[in-house]
């Protein structure tokens, strides 16, 4: 005799992903959300909505629009100018409370404002939420587990937050349909926006802001942003990435040294190096650091660990210089050697050079 | 004079990465076998707490929720100068999301009481959510600062700096506040070999043990078994799954000299195109 399962359909609700801006520059991870949230939004069959929170926010909700989002509530006040908590908070919990049916899925970045403000969200929604997914998407699921009958039976489209787990070289599939909404984070780079379509109609809704006077136990004094400072990883041509395989932190010097063969390049490291100091954590590439897509990626002395790799898997071309022959990098490099990098990348600098050389007297050549 | 401050500080027992004990031919780690250690994040944590109470006197607390051998935690926090422990163990807390996590964490501190700080640090390296800090801060209905890298008190207040992208911003909050810390913040100062043999020698004996760190269950503290573990968890892993092997079709340079291997490298790509001129 087989049990009927237990068919479990939630009223479908939004995809909602909860814009950022800093001082008035929308972030790109909030472009990448759209196009996350209408991969999703249409495989349901629902809307994909998007909250922005500012001040003077002009054209914004409009280009929101255009990168994919059928609604837009914005939230324009001079309280909320910078990226506040306890601010944001409140307008955001009140908008979800507004809501006739609460969002299916609601999306943030995992930035420091994603991550100072989603578990929050979560939290008092008594929801779940999946830190920094590195693919999302939409399914059925038959919860078995009698531990708690209640939760027993066949959830037809949850939202699949999809993560390497603990641990080495596996990807977790982690779920929460039991309640709306099912929340996640993605890193800045992981996603991929849509071509913004400035024809795309789309519906602007103001929202009210209701702040309490509990809201302003905290208050900023000041953000500060050093334009053009900082590195820029997410937008070089070409990373090349040092790993544990350096030996040192002086390794670093050699990383700098073939960096500087090539035209926009910066250097990458692994966690374990920016663990151990080598080098500061603005480098790491990986999960829990930067998504690169680079022209070129070059990993030298990187095994190739999973939280690496979904870290750089979409680069170019990703040439992997590892002494070891075995190790995990060669499945997924375009181009491997086997070998010392302290032999091979040396070697590298100086038919770069010749390469360089060649080029300048062509320039020189070309200019008669 | 104003009261002296009472301090906590959140730190939790993490499988060892570095160590190869209890690494499943798989990759995943076995708990049970591996090496234990305190979440490198927390470090920074206990230095907060520890810089606290010295420039502006007061007591810490450490509270921890684990499994019994957590208690290694946190006697290590009361070697490096904290002045108490409390560990939350419980089976009951076995597979424990994070919002389940902030819970039980939740009634843990309002069980040991009054307290003016919350130290956390960033986050884990075994789950490395960033989540029960302020999944805890919501829980207790506090203002949080997180990815705090300097601070200083004054009249009841914390002025801070915390991290954003491409920069910083300088805030202010009123006490009581929930602050994690950033691993740009000082690092943990090296325990006095004095201070941390005497605390050794004291936890030896297990009655003294019991009077500087206490261990509580769900029941002690008062917490809805229904809202912890596997049940309370809105969260679960539904499967994992092996990374395929994409690309798969690497093209090895192997067995020359470097000379060789360098120039096969720039025969078979186009990476000579990005040389700089
Ligand atoms: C939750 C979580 C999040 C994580 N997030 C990240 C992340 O964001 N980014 C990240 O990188 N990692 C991350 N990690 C860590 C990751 O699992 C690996 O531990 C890390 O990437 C390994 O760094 P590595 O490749 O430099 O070191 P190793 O794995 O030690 O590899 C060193 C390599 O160098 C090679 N080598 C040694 N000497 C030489 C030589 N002379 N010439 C050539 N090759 C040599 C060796 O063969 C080896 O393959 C995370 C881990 C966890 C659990």
């Amino acid at each position: 005799m087989t049990e009927e399962v237990k068919r479990i359909a939630t009223p479908k609700g939004e995809v909602l992903v909860v814009a950022e801006q800093i001082l008035g520059e929308l972030q790109p991870v909030t472009l990448e959300l759209l196009g996350a949230g209408r991969y999703l939004a249409d495989k349901l069959g629902s809307q994909l909505t998007c909250v922005v929170m500012g001040y003077n926010l002009a054209d914004m909700p409009q280009r929101l629009v255009a990168s994919g989002a059928d609604v837009v509530y914005v939230a324009d006040h001079p309280e909320l100018y910078t990226y506040r908590t306890l601010t944001y908070r409140r307008v955001l919990v009140d908008l979800l409370e507004s809501l006739a049916v609460p969002p299916h899925i609601c999306l943030l970045g995992s930035t420091t404002t994603g991550r100072d403000l989603a578990p929050r969200i979560a939290a008092h929604f008594e929801t779940g939420l999946t830190a920094d997914c590195t693919e999302l998407d939409v399914g059925p699921y038959e919860h078995k587990s009698k531990v708690d009958p209640s939760k027993v039976g066949l959830y037809e489209e949850c939202l699949y937050a999809i993560r390497p787990s603990f641990g080495e070289s596996l990807k977790a599939r982690i779920l929460g349909p039991w309640k709306n909404p099912q929340m996640a984070t993605t890193r800045p780079g992981q996603m991929t926006p849509l071509k913004p379509d400035p024809g795309r109609q789309g519906k602007i809704v103001p929202i009210p802001v209701n702040l309490k006077p509990e809201d302003y136990r905290l208050v900023v004094a000041e953000t500060l942003r050093e334009a053009g400072k900082g590195l820029k990883l997410q937008e070089a041509d070409v990373i090349v990435s040092g790993g544990y395989g350096l030996g040192s932190a002086d390794g670093f010097q050699l990383m700098y040294e073939l960096a500087a063969c090539f035209s926009n390049s910066a250097v990458g490291a692994s966690r374990k190096v920016v663990d151990l100091g080598w080098v500061p954590y603005e480098h790491q590439v990986g999960q829990t650091g930067k998504t690169v897509r680079p022209k070129v990626y070059i990993a030298c002395g990187i095994s190739g660990a999973i939280q690496h790799r979904v870290g750089m898997s979409k680069s170019g071309l990703i040439i992997a210089i590892n002494k070891d022959p075995e190790a995990p990098i060669f499945k997924f490099a375009h181009q491997g050697i086997v070998g010392d990098l302290y032999q091979i990348v040396p070697e590298m600098i100086r038919q770069l050079g010749k390469v360089k050389s060649e080029k300048e007297v062509g320039t020189v050549v070309s200019t008669h | 004079m104003a009261d002296p401050f009472d301090i906590f500080v959140l730190v939790k027992q993490v499988p060892d990465q570095g160590s190869k004990a209890g690494l499943n031919p798989d990759g995943t780690i076995d708990r049970a076998k591996a090496k234990r250690m305190l979440n490198p994040f927390d470090r920074y944590a206990l230095q907060a707490a520890l810089h606290t109470k010295k420039t502006y006197g007061g007591r810490v607390t450490a509270i921890s929720m684990g499994p019994p051998p957590a208690v290694e935690v946190l006697m290590e926090a009361l070697e490096h100068g904290v002045d108490r422990g409390v560990l939350l163990s419980d089976r009951r807390l076995a597979a424990s999301d994070t919002l389940a996590t902030a819970y039980a964490l939740c009634k843990t501190v309002q069980w040991v009481g009054r307290f003016d700080i919350i130290f956390c640090g960033l986050q884990t390296t075994d789950g490395d959510t960033a989540q029960v800090g302020p999944q805890l801060a919501e829980r207790l209905g506090l203002p949080q600062i997180t990815y705090c890298q300097d601070f200083k008190i004054d009249d009841h207040r914390v002025h801070a700096e915390r991290i954003i992208e491409g920069g910083y911003q300088k805030l202010d909050s009123e006490l009581p506040v929930l602050v994690t810390v950033a691993n740009s913040y000082h690092p943990l100062e090296y325990k006095s070999f004095r201070g941390a043999w005497r605390v050794q020698q004291l936890l030896r004996n297990e009655v003294e043990q019991k009077k500087y760190i206490q261990t509580v269950d769900l029941d002690v503290i008062g917490a809805d078994p229904d809202r912890c573990g596997l049940k309370g968890s809105p969260t679960i892993v539904a499967a994992t799954e092996k990374v395929g092997e994409i690309g798969g079709n690497c093209t090895m340079h192997e067995g020359h000299t470097a000379s060789v291997l360098v120039e096969e490298l720039l025969g078979c790509s186009n990476l000579k195109e990005f040389v700089k001129a």
